[in-house]
């Protein structure tokens, strides 16, 4: 799991070379949206030969490939890609007919990487509950700028024309124990907007937030990351489950039980992930 | 036939230019061609070997791309020729 994506294009040797000096925990390398349609195979080229000759132990690597509705270019992509040491695909334009196909077509290949699947149509927004429950399924990620064009509206920074789509990706992913990934916000240049997004997306429970410039990282981290306050109530809860082997107390004055104290562990185990656990 | 184009001259990047050629030629300019020039050579000998492309004039304006950049920018100049020369 992961607090931050990061997209990066994948035919820019510069962005390449320094995917691991960005600090996000997971980096996209793009073959779709960035990459120009007569630069896709140079794209291919690079990444199979950079990932093939450099291998990053500290990053989650994965590949946006192109949508399964232009399988030409879906197709080479997976089998640029197959062979690779990544952790997963990130697949644009997911819904489930997409992702049958998909699956047949990992299952003629022998293909076995995890999907991030983007929910940029209002129809995989009303089947993202189905969606999270697939078996390839690692993870749901907001595509905001897509959504809201189909949509007929356009973003702003309260982003209320996103509120249903946030929430049913929220509760879609974690009803099957999945990854929530919030759409990247597109106004590079204006941190105070990206706080106050990124602090609403994980107040609505994402786990995440992808980004499409490395500046918003640091951001993304600090509203992803267990805060200090969480982590020390999360420390005393562990604590006082030890020192009473008991899985059910009152702690200052507040029912404790196994739910509060296994969140507590995970919380713990993130904050532990992420070095912010002292 | 038209010259082959393919990369950029952005940095860490190469920009690289495939011509007919009675034989294989190439042409190397690199901001750092004093320290990688022959390396940057070999790349470009060893990708055409193993394409088995000899009748070719390779030009290469290097802004300082490692081997893979060079090595999968070449491949994909190549591979263009190849569709273009059977086109034409």
């Amino acid at each position: 799991m992961s607090r931050s994506y990061l997209f990066i294009p994948g035919d820019v040797p510069r962005m390449l070379q320094n995917l691991d000096v960005f600090d996000a925990d997971s980096i996209i390398i793009d073959f779709e949206d960035s990459v120009a349609i007569d630069q896709k195979d140079e794209a291919r080229l690079l990444t199979q030969a950079f990932l093939s000759k450099h291998h990053f132990k500290e990053l989650d690597l994965y590949i946006r490939v192109n949508d399964v509705s232009q399988k030409t270019l879906f197709e080479a992509d997976m089998q640029a890609i197959k062979a690779l040491n990544i952790h997963g695909i990130v697949l644009p334009k997911v819904t489930l007919e997409a992702l049958d196909s998909v699956d047949a077509f990992f299952d003629r290949e022998n293909i076995t990487f995890p999907i991030i699947g983007i929910i940029e149509t209002p129809l995989a927004v009303l089947e993202a509950q189905t969606i999270a429950k697939h078996k390839r399924i690692q993870g749901l990620l907001l595509g905001a700028e897509d959504l809201t064009k189909d949509l007929g509206t356009t973003r702003t920074l309260d982003a209320e024309e996103i509120l249903f789509a946030r929430s049913q990706i929220v509760f879609a992913a974690k009803a099957y124990q999945k990854e929530a990934i919030d759409t990247p916000y597109v106004f590079v240049r204006d941190e105070a907007g990206l706080a106050v997004d990124a602090q609403r997306a994980a107040r609505l429970g994402f786990t995440a937030k992808a980004s499409i410039h490395p500046n918003h990282v640091e951001t993304i981290h600090h509203y992803f990351s267990p805060s200090k306050e969480a982590i020390h109530e999360a420390k005393r809860i562990v604590a006082q489950s030890k020192k009473l082997n008991s899985m059910r107390f009152s702690l200052d004055g507040s029912m404790v039980d196994k739910p509060v104290i296994d969140r507590a562990k995970a919380l713990l185990k993130r904050a532990e992930k992420y070095g912010v656990l002292s | 036939m038209k010259p082959i184009v393919v990369g950029s001259l952005e940095s860490s990047d190469c920009l690289i230019t495939l011509t007919p050629s009675k034989t294989t030629t190439i042409t190397i300019e690199s901001i750092v061609y004093d320290a990688f020039g022959d390396a940057i050579e070999q790349v470009i000998k060893q990708t055409l070997k193993h394409h088995g492309l000899h009748d070719v004039h390779v030009y290469v304006q290097d802004k300082g791309a490692l081997d893979y950049a060079i090595e999968a920018r070449l491949t994909s100049a190549i591979k263009r020729y190849r569709s273009e020369a059977d086109e034409s």
